[in-house]
């Protein structure tokens, strides 16, 4: 970039071409007042606020719109500059209406600031109409129009970053105004409640509703979204030891500014009423009050009797996904040297292992291959299996910016009908559970008509014979039958894919959660690899990750079969490396995956479990019967910050510390390593689950030698590779100051580098296998269950939050249009949905959504647990449970029984 | 008011067939608007999705055009359209009687419609025949010195009865 020269108020700067005057102005120093500008928005013009003085023209220029050019004069404070920034204070005031001075922005209002550094009294104006305050009465956002400057930021915001477009310019003159479609409140608009208007805009207009405090912070505290795998950065605001508002974080490359609506009003489960605050222990069947000494006491007790009688596989811990790497990282330290066992796993079971697998036989990388900004640099994006307008909402505004910004083309392969559909090029509808005949298909399509990456296929993998030779019987015809795709919608779609330099695949849980996810991964890795899209600059493998800390979990090596940073088990060398370091001996012996412990509970193999900050009974297939399994153990701890479905049939329960009361590390989808910070004090005698975990080795008798958790740390780096620092030469991110760089370079560390690890990708041809939960005539629906945007994972914690679970509180049941015109049902009708495992019941919905004989349901709700109607059918290598197809039957409920 | 007719089907398809026309050419949101407009007389909000995902932008967006455009309509007008002006001159002589007088007339506020499609009512910042004020428009001609008789006589007149 070529560096420009300029004056600025009388002293030289140096910038590059492209900056704006302003830009050059902050980075320098100089303070020039803004009402309209964002640093992630297009610059408009609109306030004129920033307006500064050409001296060789005396031009007065938009600085935040101008670019620099060499040799300008730039004088920001010249007289003219400030008189006329006033006369437009002084404008923008004489139509706010008298309410500003209760309204609740206070001083966080910009257009106060200004006016009272300025030195502009708020009365002395002529008033002009207003527009009125407008009824909206969703939880979550208030609207005063009466304020509104109509400097655009919300709809830019809306348009430009979150890409839902549900606000633009109405009328134009004294009524204009920023309004929904027909002008309807909120709540019947395309608004997803995302937040990040509101976190924009400068006045009153737009703000939080149901503040829990109304004044201005003082404290914020930057820190990473608790929900899901997409890790935004949030900056909570905290007043009086308590959270009371969460706005997007700044500079992090991930959301840009952006949040859901989850990021934005879910954080308040915080200081839920219902959090556990003291240890319990369960005596003749009810819980009781104790002191951690007698809880921590009790359960080393009973732990070593249970190794003692029993050996120590009779012990089992399930991890969290939702913990911090650390506390992962501690916690299988504990199952392995404290208890002596490899059972260990956690929560993300459910979703990730056939990523870890499919991708790591293929790539030799157990995860995602680029960073989300490489999404938006693609010119061809496919999306399979996802929906991440609810799952990972940050990648689907990357996904629609890249569509609607940058002429990237969408190819969606979903048979629902999601909120990405509309941006879509090309869409196709397999039925549910074909997507290997479909991916092997667009392989065997790609390679007929040789529009593959030769040169990579060549250079950079091996088995490509094998795979050739492995499709050579696919036909159009018999993809055609088997996945109800035209052959040349699939041919169609093969060119598009091929066509494209920079191609990036996004799958999620609609890949994974099936029987045969791990050959559906293993299909999209062909592919993938086919296109030359790993490991070059653009394009790439995204597999997003349910929540917040699923891939860093495994990382850690909270897992059965594998040592921190995947390092086998089986490796003499490896494990003796962990020993000299532990000062123990490690078995060796694989332990137990999550079903399998819940399995070996029934039976009696496993006596004693640990379960950190996971619901399997809410969250796992078939729940009565794991309720069963862990009534039968002899003894069960959970640590928890609720007393969850899972929390009530133990013995001993502990409270665990929220995201917002400790320090500590997530890893997001990417494989970005973030902080996450200490907000607030703990509630009541809760403790972060690495204190607990710490103390509980020292209560059975084998302290772990950490005193701060930078310890732990140093320790995961030490041990870790993955982990390992990485003083990487791309970490030159302009704009970023030293302290920014430092955390630049711990996020960027666990980062996909480059080429495949192994040096080579390797094809592993795929067959189609027919999936199991096949409807037949007893149970002639397909149901699929999956994420929504309102709640999060089994709702343990987005239920607790006041303003989502009143949004939507109960579960429902999408049905197709016809299907429900056939067998004459309407919205509103209670009807129970029978599986051969079970039965729930719930409210239809109907929906032109969703294809004919498919229904959905949203997990996230216990009181409707979709959960019950699957069965346990594990994927062979991924051990993970099926979660898409279930075969079911509809029975309506009478309304007078 | 007139409540708002829906578009017949007839009607409906028209306009379809001109927004495939202009289909994925964002360039062409005005011309297309005109088109419908001049077709069907306004443009029915139900129509707005379809032009939206036609040229590839929001709904919202295809409003905040419509909307800025005084001569575009989301409303069917009357056969005659009457504006009164609220310009200064008028203002300060009585444009505001006048306004409330007409809308008696007629039965309706500012921009709707009778329930004949006689009339649609609007009004005008100025119409530069501050000379005349207070002033109506109806339709291409302007009524100067307006008062309370003439305002009745102007409609009795038009409607001939
Ligand atoms: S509502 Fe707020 S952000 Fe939107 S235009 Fe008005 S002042 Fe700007
Ligand atoms: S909350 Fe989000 S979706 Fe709703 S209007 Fe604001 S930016 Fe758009
Ligand atoms: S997209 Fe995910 S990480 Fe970002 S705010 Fe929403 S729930 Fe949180
Ligand atoms: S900040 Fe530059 S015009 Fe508003």
């Amino acid at each position: 970039m070529e560096a420009v020269t300029i004056t600025l108020d009388g002293v030289e700067v140096s910038g590059y071409s492209g900056m704006t005057i302003l830009d050059l102005a902050r980075d320098s120093g100089v303070d020039i007042p803004t009402l309209c500008h964002d640093p992630h928005l297009n610059p408009t013009g609109a306030c004129r606020l920033c307006l500064v003085e050409d001296d060789s023209s005396g031009a007065l220029l938009a600085s935040c719109v101008v670019p620099i050019r060499p040799g300008m004069v730039i004088n920001t404070r010249s007289p003219r500059v400030i008189e006329r920034r006033k006369v437009i204070v002084q404008f923008m005031l004489a139509s706010h209406p008298d309410s500003c001075l209760v309204c609740d922005k206070g001083n966080r209002c910009q257009l106060r600031k200004l006016a009272s550094e300025m030195g502009i009294g708020l009365l002395d104006f002529q008033r002009l109409p207003q527009s009125a305050a407008i009824q909206d009465v969703n939880p979550f956002i208030e609207r005063d129009l009466s304020r509104c400057i109509l400097c655009a930021k919300c709809i830019r915001a809306d348009q430009e970053l979150v890409v839902e477009g549900a606000i633009d310019y109405m009328d134009r003159g004294f009524t204009a105004k920023p309004a929904t479609l027909g002008d309807v409140p909120l709540e019947e608009s395309a608004c997803t409640f995302c937040g990040t208007c509101v976190a924009m805009c400068p006045t009153g207009a737009l703000m939080e509703k149901e503040r829990s405090y109304h004044g201005t912070t003082t404290t914020t505290v930057d820190s990473i979204c608790p929900f899901c795998g997409c890790g935004c950065s949030i900056s909570l605001e905290v007043k009086d030891n308590k959270v009371v508002r969460v706005k997007p974080g700044t500079k992090s490359q991930v959301n840009r500014g952006t949040l859901c609506v989850r990021g934005s009003y879910g954080y308040d489960f915080v200081h839920s009423n219902e959090r556990l605050t003291s240890p319990l222990i369960k005596v003749d069947g009810s819980f009781q009050e104790a002191s951690w000494e007698q809880a921590l006491g009790h359960i080393s007790g009973e732990f070593k009797r249970i190794k003692e009688d029993h050996g120590a596989s009779s012990l089992a811990i399930l991890g969290s996904s939702k913990c911090t790497n650390e506390e992962n990282y501690l916690l299988q330290r504990l199952a392995r040297a404290v208890l002596g066992t490899n059972n260990i796993d956690n929560g993300s079971r459910l979703y990730n292992p056939a990523t870890r697998f499919g991708l790591g036989q293929s790539i030799g990388f157990p995860s995602t291959t680029n960073t989300i900004d490489k999404i938006e640099d693609s010119e061809v994006i496919m999306v399979i299996g996802a929906n991440p307008t609810a799952s990972a909402p940050a990648v689907s505004y990357a996904i629609k910016r890249a569509v609607n910004h940058r002429n990237a083309r969408l190819l969606l392969i979903d048979p629902r009908e999601t909120g990405l559909a509309p941006f879509a090029n090309l869409w196709l509808r397999p039925e549910v559970g074909t997507d290997v005949v479909l991916l092997n298909e667009l392989c065997r399509v790609i390679i007929d008509e040789k529009l593959f990456d030769e040169e990579f296929v060549t250079r950079r993998t091996d088995n490509f014979e094998e795979l050739v030779r492995s499709l050579k019987d696919n036909t159009p015809e018999y993809a055609q039958s088997i996945t109800g795709i035209s052959s040349e919608d699939i041919q169609l779609a093969a060119q598009l894919l091929a066509g494209a330099q920079r191609a990036s695949i996004v799958y999620g849980n609609g890949i994974t959660q099936h029987i045969n996810g791990t050959d559906n991964v293993t299909a999209l890795a062909n592919l993938a690899m086919l296109n030359g899209n790993v490991g070059q600059r653009g394009g790439g493998i995204f597999a997003l990750q349910r929540e917040n800390n699923g891939l860093g979990a495994c990382d850690m090596g909270t897992l059965p079969d594998f040592l921190p940073g995947y390092q086998s088990l089986d490796d003499d060398q490896v494990r003796k490396g962990f020993e000299e370091h532990w000062g123990v001996d490690l078995p060796a012996e694989a332990g137990l995956t999550a079903i399998e412990m819940i399995e070996r509970a029934a039976t009696g193999g496993v006596k004693g479990m640990l379960i950190v900050g996971e619901n399997p009974v809410s969250g796992f297939p078939n729940p009565s019967a794991v309720r069963d399994a862990l009534t039968s153990l002899d003894f069960l701890v959970t640590t928890d910050l609720f007393l969850t479905e899972t929390a009530e049939l133990a013995t001993v329960v502990l409270p665990a510390a929220s995201f917002a009361e400790k320090e500590g590390t997530f890893t997001n989808f990417e494989g970005r390593v973030q902080q996450i910070h200490k907000a607030v004090e703990p509630v009541g005698d809760s403790m972060p689950d690495w204190e607990i975990i710490l103390q509980l080795a020292s209560a059975m008798g084998q302290s772990m030698p950490y005193s701060t958790l930078q310890q732990v740390m140093t320790e995961i780096e030490d041990l870790v590779p993955l982990y390992q620092y990485l003083a990487d030469a791309d970490l030159k991110i302009e704009g970023l100051g030293r302290a920014d760089l430092e955390s630049e370079r711990l996020r960027a560390r666990r980062l996909f580098k480059g080429l495949f690890p192994s040096g080579f990708g390797r094809f592993s041809p795929v067959e189609y296998n027919q999936p199991v939960g096949q409807t037949d005539n007893g149970y002639p629906f397909t149901l699929v269950s999956g994420s929504i945007l309102y709640q999060f994972g089994s709702g343990t914690r987005s239920l607790k939050a006041s303003r989502l679970r009143r949004f939507w509180s109960e579960s429902w049941l999408e049905i197709n249009e016809d299907d429900a015109e056939y067998s004459g049902y309407g919205d509103g009708d209670v009807v129970r949905v029978i599986s051969p495992i079970g039965e729930v019941t719930t409210t239809v919905r109907v929906t032109n959504a969703l294809p004919k004989g498919l229904l959905f349901m949203p997990v996230s709700f216990p009181e409707s647990p979709v959960n019950k109607l699957y069965g346990v059918n594990l994927d062979p290598r991924a051990k993970a449970p099926s979660f898409k197809p279930c075969a079911v039957r509809l029975e309506r409920i009478n309304p007078d029984g | 008011m007139a409540k708002v007719k829906k578009p017949t089907k007839a009607a409906l398809k028209r306009i379809n067939s001109i927004i495939t026309r202009y289909s994925e050419q964002r360039w062409g949101l005005i011309p297309l608007l005109q088109e419908i407009q001049q077709v069907q007389g306004y443009i029915p909000p139900v129509v707005i999705p379809h032009i939206a995902s036609a040229m590839r932008l929001f709904p919202s967006q295809v409003q905040g055009v419509i909307t800025f455009y005084t001569q575009l309509y989301t409303e069917p007008q009357g056969k005659n359209v009457v504006r009164v002006c609220r310009g200064t001159a008028c203002h300060v002589r009585g444009g505001k009687t006048i306004l409330k007088l007409v809308k008696q007339e007629l039965g309706v506020e500012e921009g709707e419609t009778t329930s004949d499609y006689e009339y649609t009512l609007e009004t005008v910042a100025c119409i530069g025949v501050c000379a005349l004020a207070p002033n109506i428009v109806i339709n291409n001609s302007t009524h100067g010195h307006m008062n309370p008789k003439k305002v009745a006589r102007l409609f009795e007149k038009e409607d001939g009865s």
